[in-house]
């Protein structure tokens, strides 16, 4: 119970600093302590294989991505223009505190269908070869729909971020454009 | 060791989701709305592994792989997609963004 604790208080920290930081590279931190911590919780839930992914592929993979698109683009200076919407902040915390309250309500009202000790039993601690198992027998539909959306979107953003192709000008004369293609 | 019910991990679950949702609505910059958007999927990842836990059907867990991936292939095609805006206007303030055209 502590270690979840621990863990939960951690999570919603970095969670808080995810969206309320100034600065983009700070808040993409916090989002990888959320993510490690997630991890962890993954671990306390009898899901070993899964706390590895996370790690791998979330703090790992996508948060790499996302720094590089953030200094890349320039992103981490916070937004100077006023707020053509300022009624949306009031809401939008309004409408959070309402959610996580009906989660709670929904949460506390929740009952186990059958004894913890006796289905954490049956998970067999979330290893990679029962996960497998699952993945390929009763998930296998959309194990091979996941590997074709992953073809589709390694061609989609290198197709995305792709360089228009350069189109000749009329008005630029041989020695210009010898002389930009020195440059160049 | 005492078990954590599971009630605890789903109030968690529903923390996180409300704080991405805020996010999504409050931050200006196109690339923390996606920030924001992973902290909801996180917080759906989160539930699925706890219900799986609850039922001992290892079957939640396999669903949160397939929405590992699915979250991954919608980062790289969501950020190409910021990448393209930028260089054609320059921004990813999404206020400047809204409208759709070229």
């Amino acid at each position: 119970m502590l270690t979840f604790l621990v863990l939960a208080v951690l999570t919603v920290a970095g969670g808080i600093l995810t969206i309320s930081a100034r600065n983009a590279v700070h808040a993409s931190l916090g989002l990888v302590g959320t993510l490690l911590m997630v991890a962890g919780i993954y671990a306390t839930l009898n899901a070993s294989f899964l706390a590895a992914t996370q790690v791998i592929v979330y703090a790992g993979a996508v948060m790499v991505l996302f720094l590089f698109v953030i200094m890349l683009l320039d992103a981490n200076r916070p937004v100077e223009e006023a707020n053509p919407l300022p009624f949306v902040a009031p809401l939008a915390g309004v409408g959070g505190a309402i959610l996580a309250g009906a989660f709670a309500i929904l949460a506390f009202t929740y009952k186990d269908p059958r004894p913890l000790a006796e289905s954490t039993a049956a998970l067999a601690n979330g290893a990679p070869g029962p996960v497998g198992e699952t993945l390929l027998t009763r998930f296998l539909l959309p194990f091979e729909a996941v590997s074709i959306l992953l073809l589709v979107a390694v061609v989609g953003s290198v197709a995305l971020v792709q360089r228009p192709a350069v189109q000749a000008d009329p008005e630029q004369t041989p020695e210009l454009a010898a002389l930009e293609g020195e440059v160049a | 060791m005492a078990e954590v019910p599971t009630a605890y991990y789903i109030a968690l679950s529903g923390i996180l989701f409300a704080l991405g949702m805020i996010g999504v609505l409050t931050r200006r910059t196109a690339v923390m709305v996606f920030l924001s958007v992973e902290l909801m999927l996180n917080a759906a990842n989160l539930s699925l592994v706890a219900f799986a836990r609850a039922w001992g059907d290892l079957v939640g867990q396999t669903a949160v792989f397939i929405v590992m991936t699915l979250a991954a292939a919608e980062v790289a095609i969501g950020l190409a997609i910021i990448v393209a805006i930028f260089r054609k206007r320059e921004t990813t303030n999404v206020d400047d963004l809204a409208s759709l055209k070229g």
